[in-house]
C-alpha cells in the first residue's frame, strides 16, 4: 500500500529535548506550593464553623490540611498507576496500535514511586495526618485503653469465673456417677441414660478445663478482647486488617508491586532501544501478565487502606474497579494530552497520525462508560438494598451542597457530555477536540476524588451536620499545584530520560502503519 | 449485462487498482476479497456509512419507550412502592436497568435491519452468482465488479480500462 512506513527509519528513535523553563517552572511553583502548604501545617491555625442556629466550633486547619494532601496525592497517583496498567495492558494483549506511544505510557507509569514518596506525610504517624484521616487508628487505641482499664478491674472475678465453672461441671460429673453407684442393680437402658450424662459432662469439662487452665495473662487478654468488642464491636470484627503493623506492611507491598513492577518493566524496555534483542519483548509480555494480578490487587487494597477507610464502618466491594476506571480513563486523557503537547513542540511529528488518535479516543469512549457503568452499578445496589452501613456514604453525598455536585459533575459531566461528544469519529480524530474532552473528563477526575476524599472532611471533624468546612477549598488546591508541579517537573525528567518511542520494537512497523 | 469481474493477484494490486477505480469516477462497483484488508475503504473512496445514523435513532427510541414505559406503569397508572422508595422523577435509577437492555436491544435490532434495508437483503439470488471467477473471492481471490448501471461503464472501454490497471482475469457477467 502507498507509502508504508519502515520501521528501520525510526531505529535510533527521537529524544526530547527538555521543556526548558516550563519544566523549571513547574517546580519552582510545585515546590513553593508545597512548603507552603506544610508551613500552614505547622502553624496549626484553627477555622471557626458555623454549625447552625448560633453555634459554632473551632477546627484545627492542619486537621482539613490532612484531607487536602491525600486528594491531591490521590488525583496523581491514579494516573500514574493508569500508565501502568496501559503499559501491561498493551504488553499482555500482544498489541501493535500503540508501541508508539508505549514510552508515554511506560514514562506516566515511573511516576509511581514519587507519589509514593510524596504521600510518606500520609504515612508517617508523626505528621500527624494519619490519625486524622484514618479515624481506627485512634478509635482502635482509645478502644484498647479502655478495655486494658476494664480488664483490670474485672480480671480478678473473670478468672475466677471460668476456674469456677470448670469445677462445677467436675463436681456434676462425680453427683451423677454417685446417683448412679446408688442405684445399685439398674437395667442396661437405666445404666446408659447415666453413661450418656456422664460423657456429655465429660466433653464440656474438657473444654471448660482446657480454658480453665490457661496462663492469667492469657486469660486476661481473652477479656481484654471482650471488652474491646463491647466498646466498639464493628472495629473488633475488622481488628486483624486495621491493624498498625499490618497497615505498614501493606503500603510496603503496594510500593513493592507498583513502584517495583513498574521500574522493571520500563528499564526493560529501555533495554530494548539500547540492544534491539526480540527477547525482551517476550519477556515484558511474561511479566505483564504476572504482574497484572498483583497490580490489581495492591491498587484495589491501596484505595481500600486510604479511601475507603476515611469512615472504616464503610464498605464497597466495587470500590477498587470504580478507582481503577477513573483511573484507566484518566491516564488515557493525560497520554493523550501529553502527545499533543510533545507533537506542538515538534516532536513525534512524522510518526503519530490521526490514527493513533482515533485508538486513544475510543479506549477513552470505552472507559468513559465502564467508569459510568461501575460507578451507577455501586449506588444503584447500595441505594437499592438500603441498608444502614452501606448508605452511610451516599447519604453524605446526595444531601445538602454535595447532591447537587453529584448531579452536577459525576452525572451529566464525567458520563453524559463526553459519551456523546465521543461517539462522533470525527471527535476522536481531531486534535483539539480530543485534548478538550481529555482536559474536561481531568477536570470530571478532579471533582470524583475531590467528592470521595473531601466530603469525609466535615463529617470527620465537626459535630452535626455540617457538609463542607468553608473557605478550605484554597488550600485543597494548593495541595494540588504542589504535587501537581512537582509531578509536571517528574514527568519531563522522565520523558527526556530516553527516546520518545521504543525504537526498536518489533512491533514499531505495525505501529507506525496503523490503520483503524 | 450485469457488468465486468475482474481478478487481481494479491490484495496490494486489489488496493491499487481500487484507488484507480476511484479516481477515474465509478460509483456502481465493489472489491471482494478472502480478509479484511485495512483502509481498503479509502481506497475505494467510500464515505462514512449512514448505518450509524439509524444506530443511533434505534437506541434514543429504545431508551425512551423503557422510560415512558416504567414511568407510565408503574409511577402515573399504578405507583408500586418498593422498599420505600419514591414513586417520582427521583425513582429514575431503579429504571436505568432496563432502560439500558432496551436501548441495547433495539439498537441491535436497527442495526440488523437497518443493514438488510441497505444492503436489500434478503433476495433470491444475484447476478454475480453466475461467475465462476467470483467464487474464488471465498478462496484465494482479489476480486473487483463494476456494474452495467454506471453511468461510466462502456463496455470496451471499461474492459481495457480493468486490462490497463492490472487485472490478470476479466469476465462478462450476462444475465
Amino acid at each position: 500500500m502507498a507509502g508504508l512506513k519502515n520501521a528501520d527509519d525510526y531505529a535510533n528513535g527521537e529524544r526530547f529535548k527538555g521543556a526548558g523553563i516550563f519544566g523549571v517552572l513547574s517546580l519552582g511553583v510545585g515546590v513553593v506550593a508545597t512548603v507552603v502548604f506544610f508551613l500552614v501545617v505547622i502553624l496549626n491555625r484553627e477555622t471557626v464553623v458555623d454549625l447552625g442556629g448560633g453555634h459554632t466550633e473551632a477546627v484545627s486547619v492542619t486537621k482539613c490540611l490532612a484531607f487536602s494532601w491525600l486528594f491531591a496525592v490521590v488525583f496523581f497517583l491514579s494516573i500514574a498507576v493508569g500508565g501502568m496498567f496501559w503499559t501491561m495492558l498493551h504488553h499482555a494483549t500482544n498489541s501493535g496500535w500503540g508501541t508508539l506511544v508505549r514510552r508515554l505510557m511506560e514514562n506516566l507509569g515511573i511516576m509511581i514511586p514519587v507519589l509514593l514518596f510524596l504521600s510518606l506525610p500520609l504515612v508517617l504517624k508523626q505528621v500527624g495526618f494519619r490519625d486524622v484521616l484514618w479515624e481506627w487508628f485512634k478509635d482502635r487505641a482509645a478502644a484498647e485503653v479502655v478495655a486494658e482499664e476494664k480488664a483490670e478491674e474485672k480480671k480478678g472475678v473473670y478468672i475466677a469465673e471460668i476456674r469456677g465453672k470448670a469445677e462445677a461441671v467436675k463436681s456434676e460429673i462425680a453427683e451423677v456417677e454417685k446417683i448412679k453407684a446408688a442405684g445399685g442393680d439398674i437395667t442396661p437402658g437405666v445404666a446408659r441414660f447415666y453413661d450418656d450424662q456422664i460423657e456429655e459432662l465429660t466433653e464440656k469439662s474438657k473444654v471448660l478445663s482446657a480454658h480453665a487452665e490457661m496462663e492469667d495473662e492469657a486469660l486476661v487478654e481473652e477479656l481484654k478482647g471482650k471488652e474491646f468488642q463491647k466498646v466498639n464491636a464493628l472495629l473488633y470484627a475488622k481488628r486483624s486488617y486495621l491493624e498498625e503493623n499490618f497497615w505498614l506492611l501493606r503500603f510496603v507491598l503496594y510500593a513493592v508491586v507498583l513502584g517495583g513492577g513498574m521500574y522493571l518493566l520500563r528499564s526493560t524496555s529501555l533495554k530494548q532501544d539500547k540492544t534491539g534483542d526480540p527477547r525482551l519483548f517476550t519477556r515484558m509480555q511474561t511479566m505483564s501478565c504476572l504482574i497484572l494480578l498483583p497490580f490489581a490487587v495492591a491498587w484495589t487494597f491501596l484505595v481500600f487502606d486510604w479511601l475507603m477507610a476515611l469512615d472504616y464502618s464503610w464498605f464497597s466491594t466495587m470500590w477498587g474497579v470504580y478507582l481503577f476506571a477513573g483511573a484507566a480513563l484518566n491516564s488515557m486523557g493525560v497520554l493523550v494530552l501529553i502527545l499533543s503537547a510533545l507533537r506542538r513542540a515538534g516532536y513525534l511529528t512524522d510518526v503519530i497520525t490521526k490514527e493513533h488518535y482515533h485508538m486513544m479516543g475510543k479506549l477513552m469512549h470505552a472507559f468513559v462508560i465502564f467508569w459510568a457503568y461501575i460507578a451507577f452499578s455501586q449506588f444503584f445496589l447500595i441505594w437499592y438494598a438500603n441498608i444502614t452501613e452501606e448508605t452511610k456514604f451516599f447519604l453524605t453525598r446526595n444531601t445538602g451542597f454535595w447532591n447537587v455536585y453529584t448531579i452536577m459533575f459525576l452525572v451529566i459531566g464525567h458520563f453524559f457530555i463526553p459519551f456523546i461528544v465521543l461517539l462522533i469519529r470525527y471527535h476522536k480524530t481531531t486534535t483539539w477536540i480530543i485534548c478538550s474532552v481529555a482536559v474536561w473528563n481531568l477536570f470530571m477526575h478532579f471533582f470524583d476524588i475531590y467528592w470521595i476524599v473531601i466530603a469525609e472532611r466535615a463529617p470527620s471533624l465537626v459535630a452535626g451536620e455540617v457538609t463542607h468546612i468553608p473557605k478550605m477549598w484554597m488550600f485543597d488546591l494548593l495541595a494540588f499545584v504542589g504535587v501537581g508541579g512537582i509531578f509536571i517537573f517528574a514527568l519531563l525528567k522522565a520523558l527526556g530520560s530516553a527516546s520518545l518511542f521504543p525504537c526498536r520494537d518489533p512491533r514499531l512497523d505495525e505501529s507506525l502503519n496503523l490503520t483503524n | 449485462m450485469f457488468g465486468y469481474v475482474a481478478e487481481f493477484s494479491s490484495a496490494s494490486e486489489l488496493y491499487h487498482a481500487a484507488e484507480k477505480v476511484r479516481d477515474a469516477g465509478f460509483k456502481k462497483w465493489d472489491v471482494h476479497t478472502p480478509y479484511p484488508v485495512h483502509g481498503i475503504d479509502h481506497a475505494m473512496g467510500l464515505g462514512k456509512s449512514w448505518l450509524s445514523a439509524v444506530v443511533l435513532c434505534g437506541g434514543v427510541l429504545g431508551s425512551f419507550t423503557a422510560l415512558a414505559l416504567q414511568f407510565f406503569t408503574q409511577v402515573a397508572l399504578y405507583p408500586t412502592v418498593v422498599q420505600n422508595k419514591p414513586t417520582n422523577l427521583f425513582t429514575l435509577p431503579a429504571f436505568f436497568p432496563v432502560t439500558f437492555e432496551l436501548t441495547i436491544l433495539f439498537s441491535a435490532f436497527a442495526t440488523l435491519f437497518g443493514l438488510l434495508v441497505f444492503i436489500q437483503l434478503p433476495r433470491w439470488n444475484h447476478p454475480l452468482f453466475e461467475s465462476k471467477l467470483f467464487k474464488k473471492f471465498s478462496d484465494d481471490g482479489f476480486i473487483l465488479v463494476i456494474e452495467s448501471r454506471d453511468p461510466r461503464f462502456k463496455r470496451d472501454k471499461t474492459r481495457s480500462f480493468l486490462e490497463e490497471i492490472g487485472a490478470d482475469e476479466i469476465e462478462a457477467v450476462v444475465v
